[in-house]
């Protein structure tokens, strides 16, 4: 969902109304100036004029993301020859799936391993295995569910299994926003270390890479520890 | 240059607008009267009435006529059999296809029923622009409204109408995101709004954000099946308990009552209390009366309204935002005249919601606007709408995979890979989803469709990408390539709940066979109009006061026997169907009492020389 899509194997653009060159992050043909099909583009930060950094403003993103939906929408190109309906068609769907991606700091991550050749962090990936980071509060917490679904089918109080299950909750919690601090450190490193050499970047793409497997294993023991105070109140 | 136009395909009513110089206007006919009653009535003859007429058979002839058709669309027969009971027309259809009546010993699909209302609308434009003088009248291309919650099935449907009434469907729209169009709510505003559509049969959320001319619709949700129709037929329940014990529920006694409660439920929106006043029918000789109070009514919607507002919260959630982030409210659809309704959406944003339209018109005049977009290429104005529900195709284990999430901005593409499963495999099944569950078999099914000509190899080795697109209309297509050899693969889609092109086509071309017919059956009308005006112009005169007196002095001996013979024969004519009978037999009065206006025409000009007022003649 978060790859681009591959289109042609071109690095430049070829304008199918006049037939000039067109370098592969322009939009219109620089010598006809109508629309271009969709070719095989960089990536979602390119699209929108964006460099490729973590940290991006709202606002800015925004601005932009109107901009270019003027440009592009196939309202705009109803009465166009096919080729160019299609291209407005293409190109709007890419803008708009750039912008949903971008638009959220987790998945914007996620595209940003994915064009810089890391494997994706899926989320299914998450629940295979433990992240070694998490093993101490992974083994604590199944433990205390265990006995906390034990209790529970055997008539326990219902309102303490509550207050266990708000304090099982709790280090979970604690850990899931050292992650969120964490990631957002990594993200401001990326962010500078443009001139760095491809090493420490590399580096810092898998500590990122990392955190969100973690992060996905984290979300998954929340929606757990939920399911488990939804069977309390059903009970 | 031919026209275009902007439709509001509802369910209880349709309206067409149109743009000049930048303002959107509704088409009225010659009272004035905007609404065309989503109604169509077929006459024993075949002739097919639509509208006005239509709604009047619906106590005539209730077993020929269909409403509220808008709710079957797109939609299979074991959808909409529970509430098929209170209709008076016949649902059927095979399981697992598209939703059939039967009316007038004829079958129809529900985009039939609604090409009936469209053309109706185009009619009704063509007439209104060919007396603006315009020498080309003709009206081909239309941007045709739904309830932002349809889904693709539903919506392919009213694009099929719109082919089968011969429009270009220049493109579906939201009627939640037509109405804030309509509002022009970007020329005074920078802001988030909210726009609560509540219609006959269907209630629409959308939250949009309205910057630099652009109308970004963040979320979308609601409920197709819920809205005015809804509130009738619980205050209809009511009644049929009530009358249980004398009457038998015919199709008849329900509509009479349906139109009783319809008109209880208007008089509560203006008074605080009312009476249902069910007239006189054959099963029903002494009528029924009831009164109600505004608080009873309200107490017995409550729950539907109460309905409303889970979508409500799920649509604000769904764009991140809090009640209170809500610059305006925005109050469409007839069901949001409703007191109780304007309360609750009140309270619910904490701000008086804006009601300066007129709720019935408001989504046509955006469609026009819309029209007028994709015709003329302005830019002040762009809508970037959504895709109310997640697209996903079935994998292993009936499990949905989400392909395109909902509240996607459209138009939105997706991509999925397929494999072979076992070797030398040559095809695979793909089944397409839409809706929000986990399980293929809780999901709405759109299309099945087989992937053929992958080239023989091992299992798993193909990599079939299918590509998923959902168009500015919300419509679905798809294409799928073999990426090994780059071959395209011929996908036939077989729409679950859709027509194929080839029906529409069919259906396209016997709306031509039947223009003939349909073109009579106005002309049919038109004349009983005429001579209705004639039989009452005669009445009135034969019942006046001084018209003794008048035949006496000035008519010749037999003249007022010839008179009465030709009003009877007139009268006789009226119930049959022989347009020139009733024309000759209209003609024949008209004739025969010229002198006798020109008389009382003279009598009332001496009467008024004489100081008498003419009012008093």
């Amino acid at each position: 969902m978060t790859d681009p899509i591959p289109v042609r194997p071109v690095a430049a653009l070829e304008c199918r109304t006049c037939g000039a060159g067109a370098p592969v992050d322009e939009h219109f043909c620089p010598q006809c100036s109508r629309i271009l099909a969709l070719g095989r583009h960089g990536d979602y930060f390119s699209f929108l004029g964006l460099p490729r950094k973590l940290t991006i403003a709202a606002h800015d993103l925004e601005r932009r993301f109107r901009e270019l939906s003027r440009q592009f929408h196939p309202d705009y190109f109803y009465n166009a020859a096919p080729t160019e309906r299609l291209a407005s068609l293409e190109r709007s769907s890419y803008l708009n799936d750039a912008y949903r991606t971008l638009r959220n700091p987790v998945s914007r991550i996620e595209h940003l391993l994915a064009i810089e050749g890391l494997p994706a962090a899926k989320s299914e990936e998450g629940t295979a295995k433990v992240p070694p980071a998490l093993l101490e509060e992974v083994f604590a917490l199944n433990e205390e569910l265990d006995e906390i679904r034990e209790l529970r089918e055997s008539g326990g109080e219902p309102a303490a299994l509550g207050a266990r299950l708000d304090a099982a909750r709790r280090p979970i919690d604690r850990k899931r926003e050292e992650h969120e601090r964490q990631l957002q450190e990594l993200a401001a490193r990326w962010d500078v270390q443009e001139q760095a050499p491809a090493s420490e970047k590399r580096a810092t793409l898998e500590a990122l890479r990392e955190r969100l497997l973690e992060r996905n294993y984290i979300n998954n023991l929340l929606a757990t520890i939920d399911r488990e105070v939804a069977s309390l109140q059903v009970q | 240059m031919s026209h275009v136009v902007g439709i509001d395909l509802g369910t209880t009513n349709s309206l067409v607008a149109y743009v000049r110089n930048g303002v959107p206007q509704v088409i009225r006919d010659q009272s004035g009267d905007a609404l065309v009653p989503s109604v169509v009535s077929i006459g024993e003859e075949g002739t097919v009435f639509v509208g006005r007429e239509a709604q009047r058979r619906l106590i005539t002839a209730p077993d020929r006529s269909v409403y509220s058709i808008k709710r079957f669309m797109g939609r299979g027969v074991e959808d909409v059999l529970s509430e098929a009971s209170m209709l008076p027309f016949r649902v059927g259809g095979e399981a697992g296809g598209v939703v059939r009546v039967g009316v007038g010993g004829r079958e129809f699909t529900p985009p039939e029923i609604s090409a009936f209302v469209l053309k109706e609308l185009k009619h009704r434009a063509e007439e209104f622009f060919r007396e603006q003088g315009e020498f080309d009248f003709e009206v081909d291309r239309a941007v045709i409204t739904v309830p932002a919650y349809f889904n693709d099935a539903q919506r392919t449907a009213t694009r099929d109408a719109g082919r089968i009434a011969g429009l270009e469907v220049l493109r579906i729209i939201n009627e939640p995101t037509a109405a804030a169009l309509a509002y022009g709510l970007d020329k005074k505003n920078r802001g988030t709004i909210a726009v609560y559509d509540l219609g006959g049969g269907t209630f629409d959320i959308s939250i949009l954000k309205v910057e630099d001319g652009v109308f970004q619709v963040l979320s979308t949700n609601g409920d197709t099946h819920l809205g005015g129709d809804d509130i009738d037929h619980l205050l209809m329940r009511l009644v049929l308990d009530e009358i249980a014990h004398v009457a038998r529920a015919t199709a008849e006694t329900v509509q009479t009552i349906r139109k009783a409660v319809i008109q209880a439920k208007l008089d509560l929106s203006e008074h605080d209390s009312t009476e249902i006043i069910v007239e006189p029918s054959a099963d029903l000789p002494n009528g029924h009366r009831r009164r109600m109070t505004r608080a009873e009514f309200e107490s017995l919607i409550a729950p539907l309204v109460e309905r409303t507002l889970g979508p409500v919260r799920q649509a604000l959630a769904d764009a991140g935002l809090e009640p209170g982030d809500i610059d305006e409210a925005v109050l469409v659809g007839g069901s949001t005249r409703l007191p109780l309704v304007r309360r609750k959406v009140a309270e619910l944003f904490g701000k008086t919601p804006h009601t300066e339209l007129n709720p019935d018109e408001v989504v046509a005049l955006g469609a026009a606007l819309q029209a007028d977009i994709l015709i003329s290429g302005r830019r002040e104005m762009l809508l970037l709408d959504v895709t109310p529900l997640s697209l996903g195709i079935e994998t292993m284990g009936g499990v949905t995979s989400k392909i395109i999430v909902r509240n996607s901005t459209i138009p939105a593409s997706g991509r999925e890979m397929f494999t072979t499963g076992v070797d030398n495999q040559t095809a695979v099944d793909v089944h397409v989803l839409q809706g929000e569950r986990e399980l293929a078999t809780d999901c709405r099914s759109l299309a099945q469709f087989k992937l053929r000509g992958i080239p023989p190899m091992p299992a798993g080795l193909p990599r079939i990408e299918v590509r998923f697109q959902i168009d500015a209309n919300g419509i679905l297509s798809v294409a799928a390539r073999e990426l090994r050899t780059g071959i395209e693969q011929t996908i036939e889609v077989k729409p679950s709940y859709g027509l194929t092109d080839g029906e529409v086509e069919r259906m396209l071309i016997e709306s031509f066979e039947h223009a003939e017919a349909d073109f009579e059956a106005r002309l049919l009308i038109e004349e009983r109009n005429e001579a209705e005006s004639v039989i009452h112009a005669t009445e009135k005169s034969l019942r006046h006061p001084d018209f003794e007196q008048v035949a006496q002095a000035d008519l010749k001996p037999g003249e007022v026997e010839r008179i009465r013979a030709a009003l009877a024969q007139l009268k006789q004519a009226m119930p049959s169907t022989d347009r020139e009978a009733i024309h000759a037999r209209t003609h024949e009065l008209n004739h025969a009492t010229q002198h006798l206006a020109e008389v009382m025409m003279n009598r009332s000009v001496r009467e008024a020389l004489a100081g008498k007022n003419v009012t008093d003649v």
